[in-house]
């Protein structure tokens, strides 16, 4: 229901809002900037600080009639004798608001005054200084000389590390709280605080380990002034010595919208580097937010193990080759093989490169095959979400239904996104063999037996929990399902798959707008690659031997070395990678490519949005973009494909794709203004987030579902007593080849693990905290025992990309090393 | 030992005189309870309230902040804790501090050497006229201390210091 209206003046314009806005909102829709420090758009208005103090009239009320007294023709407006705070009053009718006069200016003058006593200004060696709040509010209203005493100036710590991200300068903090309130209202993680009161207030955390948030540099952004910042960007640069360029994060299926800022940097001889990466504003995807992996895990474009040229391999000699040596050898294996071939793809890659790959699959015959661990992506792109799903939207009417999905180790926006959700009102179900974190939020759990993920959606009203949560189900307006691998392999995703759409289709959801299925990818284009037709094989070993295998952007022996063998059985081997992996060198011919931050394209993300992200830095070496790599390699096999232009192939993707049609590059760029309004001069509003203005993307269309497949069963596997079952999950940081090189995160990636049940630890004679032999395959490995009362019995969680090769849920071995 | 093993009766008390879905309100008298014996709250303790109320530790350790009734490090065995907000010190409080620190040969925020009292100042307890005025926080709870002089506050000290002794 739309909220009525109110008429009011702010400086002399008149301006009609929804009852309950707040002055200081009301005032930004028609342009007035009302400073604020502790107020932020996204949070609740607290009023701490006093820095939008106005004049606020009201209409006068006669006592007797109960109406405003009428004098002149017009309602009598009476000033309050006290200045009033914009930022948590909210709007009346007739109101009149002033934030021009003497009175209100002197009233910010002298909270800047107040503000600046405890404060070291210390400017010139800030990080925030020239995208600093406090200093443009000083400018514009504070005092230009001090009554403040020097000697009384508080001096206080400057280094405290809060957490290993994020540090805090204890003097330039001017307790607005925005740090705080992020944490416990939007992040759900009350872990800071402020200890003791006045000049003396300090911010603190006292939990264990301390500001360790996966969302902590996101506090870096609001913080108002340089009290909060970040390991990575420390002391890196000045804000006005960066250049910046739209991009898209490339970590997960949710795809961030963000801004890489770089510099030419001596330390890296005078190259163009990334300093650091920060949110750029898209409402429909991740708001204003970045989870730290996004921010952090940047490192692998720089990393020293990047290939610059092309290889060659002539028996075990590897060399460096031009290009053309290059390409001439691979195409002309590639035409011996005929149609003896299989490309095989993974889910980093841009739409156009896999665009371009599947174009050559199917012109010259061959096999395109997506690199995953997560299958029946295909259900997405028949019963996917489409145009109006809106996770920041989303309350009372609309039912989410997360099964097998950890999502805050697996798509970090997405937890916040519907965590917010289901406080706006959204019926939130979580299905799932353990207790994750975003099981806090929902209003029913649906607990199974790995093993049990397909089945369970299934036959949901057959148990009590699962009774109450169909219900809501049924019932739902709108529903959106998430389904995820947490547990799953190849086989057992698909038919979760499935049983998901199955669900979409018998509450009568599926097709319909605000309602959908989404795949939570294990990585950030995996979408793409299924919206394009890329089906996952089961047994890639099988399908490497005697053929061709042309791999790109993934690799199968570094994570699971059982494939060596099998890609030594391949007749050729062509890799085209950013670094050397174990399975580049294995390869007869290595290409060179160029990471998403040099070169333009677009993803498409797990809610079927295609966005486009641009080039920041200059190429590596000589290296080339894959999708140019792959119409060299084409052209020189006798099929032309586009190479030149990404723009050219999202053309031709949009006219062969259905769900493509009417996409181009010119409308994946266009913006609309978004509400809160943040990155333009007034930064004291939303943060220094970045404002949107090189493209919101465009959804994909839904196409006519027909008929959803039925499901097929799966056996479960379930261990005997002497066997253990280890089951994949997923853990934000690993060590996958693009989070690795950043080194900062390594503390958080530690050392590969095995997580038990007490009991399991016990039956297996393991202990916490000690080194275990887990035997996967005939293959041992040594692992760190962690105990955990939250783990099921009888299985053994084992995270995916640390190091231990682990698909699909498999029996394994353990015993005490 | 946790807050519970030690006081299970005081603590389940304190959790039923508050609605369960409101039960972080009991912060307070918990915190109250787990400085009764040391005189300040231990990070474990803390750590309990959290668990039991089902907030964070950082939540806990912010009231404590806060309060200048409660603390987080053990000082001496009483806190007098003397009021120099502005109508106590208008009444002399800020003198009557000065001398008393000056006698005991410490400065506000520290203890006695015996650690037997740790003088601090505090906001208004709601006594303003009868100041000179303190509270004296102990083992055996709060007492107003009002219309104070130096010496006897002196003799106040004395009295604690043999009491101290007899118990021993
Ligand atoms: S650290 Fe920054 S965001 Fe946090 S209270 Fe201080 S000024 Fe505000
Ligand atoms: S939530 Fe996903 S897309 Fe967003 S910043 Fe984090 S890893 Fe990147
Ligand atoms: S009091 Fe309004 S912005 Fe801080
Ligand atoms: S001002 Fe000291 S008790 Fe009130």
């Amino acid at each position: 229901m739309p909220k009525q209206l109110v008429s009011l003046i702010i400086d002399g314009q008149s301006v009609s809002v929804p009852a309950g806005t707040l002055i200081v909102d009301a005032a930004k829709q028609v342009g007035i900037d009302i400073p604020v420090f502790c107020y932020h758009p996204k949070m609740e208005p607290v009023g701490m600080c006093r820095m939008c103090l106005v004049e606020v009239g009201r209409p006068v009320i006669d006592r007797v009639s109960g109406q405003p007294v009428i004098e002149g023709g017009k309602p009598k407006i009476q000033f309050g004798a006290k200045l009033e705070t914009a930022c948590t009053t909210p709007v009346s009718e007739d109101m009149q608001v002033v934030g021009m006069s003497e009175k209100a200016r002197t009233g910010r003058k002298e909270i800047v005054e107040f503000l600046l006593t405890s404060h070291p200004l210390d400017c010139p060696v800030c990080d925030k200084g020239g995208e600093c709040p406090l200093q443009n509010l000083t400018m514009a209203h504070g005092s230009s000389e001090s009554r403040f005493k020097f000697d009384d100036k508080q001096h206080q710590k400057k280094h405290v590390p809060l957490g290993d991200l994020i540090w805090l300068d204890r003097e330039r903090c001017i307790q607005c709280a925005r740090c705080i309130r992020f944490q416990g209202e939007i992040v759900g993680d009350a872990v800071l605080d402020f200890f003791r009161r006045g000049r003396a207030t300090d911010i603190v955390t006292y939990s264990e380990p301390g500001f360790d948030s996966i969302f902590s540099s996101n506090t870096t952004d609001i913080c108002p002034v340089g009290a909060l910042t970040t390991a990575d960007f420390r002391f890196g640069a000045r804000p006005w010595e960066m250049n910046s360029a739209a991009s898209i994060c490339t970590h997960c299926p949710v795809g961030c919208n963000t801004t890489l800022n770089i510099r030419r940097e001596a330390r890296s001889d005078g190259n163009m580097v990334i300093k650091r990466i920060m949110p750029r504003q898209n409402e429909q995807v991740n708001e204003i937010w970045l989870c730290d992996k996004g921010r952090f895990a940047h490192h692998f474009s720089a990393s020293p193990d990047r290939l610059a040229k092309p290889l060659v391999r002539t028996g075990e000699l590897v060399t460096e080759s031009s290009w053309e040596e290059a390409l001439n050898l691979a195409a002309r294996s590639l035409v011996e093989a005929k149609q003896d071939f299989i490309v095989l793809a993974g889910g980093r890659l841009a739409n156009e490169d896999l665009f371009n790959l599947k174009a050559l699959a199917d012109g010259l015959g061959g096999k395109a095959a997506l690199y995953t661990h997560m299958g029946g992506g295909y259900l997405t792109t028949l019963a996917g979400v489409s145009m109006d799903t809106n996770f920041g939207e989303m309350g009372a009417g609309t039912s989410i239904l997360v099964a097998a999905s950890d999502l805050y180790n697996e798509a970090p926006l997405w937890y916040l996104r519907i965590k917010q959700a289901a406080a706006r009102g959204a019926t939130l179900i979580l299905a799932g063999a353990r207790e994750t974190k975003l099981e806090k939020y929902a209003a029913h759990v649906i607990r199974y037996a790995y093993g049990d993920e397909a089945q369970t959606i299934k036959s949901m009203q057959k148990s009590k929990a699962g009774q109450a949560a169909a219900e809501a189900l049924a019932s739902a307006q709108n529903l959106v399902v998430l389904y995820g691998s947490d547990g799953l392999g190849l086989e057992g995703s698909a038919s979760l798959a499935e049983a998901c759409a199955g669900l979409l289709d018998m509450t009568g959801h599926a097709g319909k707008p605000g309602s959908g299925l989404i795949g939570v990818w294990p990585h950030a284009n995996d979408q793409g690659a299924w919206e394009m037709g890329f089906q996952p094989v089961a047994d890639l070993a099988a399908e490497f031997k005697n053929k061709l295998v042309y791999i790109a952007a993934c690799d199968p022996v570094g994570d699971d070395p059982a494939l060596a063998e099998a890609l030594k059985s391949a007749r050729f081997v062509i890799v085209q990678e950013l670094f050397q992996t174990e399975t580049t060198r294995l390869a007869n011919v290595v290409l060179p490519a160029q990471a998403f931050t040099e070169r333009e394209g677009s993803f498409t993300s797990g809610e079927r949005r295609v966005q486009r992200f641009y080039p920041a830095l200059p190429a590596f070496g000589e290296t080339r973009p894959d999708f140019s790599i792959t119409a060299s390699l084409a052209q020189k096999a006798g099929l032309e494909l586009e190479g030149t232009s990404a723009l050219l192939i999202m053309n031709k993707i949009a006219s062969k794709y259905k769900s493509f049609e009417g996409l181009s590059y010119a409308r994946l760029a266009e913006v609309r203004e978004q509400w809160p309004l943040v990155g333009r001069g007034d930064i004291y509003y939303g943060g220094a987030i970045y404002a949107n203005t090189q493209g919101l993307g465009t959804r994909l269309a839904l196409l006519e579902a027909g008929s959803l497949p039925g499901t097929k069963p799966v056996e479960s596997k379930r261990p005997s007593e002497s066997e253990l079952l280890a089951i994949p999950v997923c853990k934000i940081y690993d060590r996958g080849v693009t989070v690795l090189p950043s080194t900062l995160l390594h503390p958080h990636i530690g050392d590969a693990s095995v997580s038990l049940h007490p009991d399991t630890a016990v039956r297996f004679k393991v202990q916490a905290g000690s080194t275990a032999q887990l035997t996967v395959n005939g293959t041992a490995y040594q692992v760190k025992v962690l105990v955990d009362e939250k783990v099921p019995a009888s299985v053994a969680l084992l995270p995916r990309s640390m190091g231990i090769p682990i698909n699909t849920p498999a029996t394994i071995s353990l015993k005490a090393a | 030992m946790s807050l519970t093993e030690k006081y299970p009766q005081e603590v389940k008390k304190i959790l039923a005189k508050y609605p369960p879905e409101q039960k972080r309100s009991a912060v307070m008298p918990l915190l109250y309870l787990a400085q009764r014996q040391e005189g300040y709250a231990t990070r474990a303790a803390m750590q309990d309230i959290a668990d039991l109320l089902a907030i964070t530790p950082t939540d806990v350790a912010s009231i404590i902040g806060f309060y200048t009734l409660f603390h987080d490090e053990k000082e001496g065995r009483y806190r007098m804790q003397v009021c120099t907000d502005l109508p106590c010190a208008l009444r002399g409080a800020d003198q009557f501090l000065q001398e008393l620190c000056t006698n005991l040969q410490v400065q506000v925020g520290q203890t006695s050497e015996d650690d037997l009292v740790t003088i601090e100042e505090v906001k208004c307890l709601a006594g303003c006229d009868k100041a000179p005025m303190f509270q004296l926080q102990g083992e055996n709870g709060i007492e107003y201390h009002e219309n104070m002089t130096v010496d006897k506050t002196l003799e106040l000290i004395e009295a604690l210091r043999k009491s101290g002794k007899e118990v021993k």
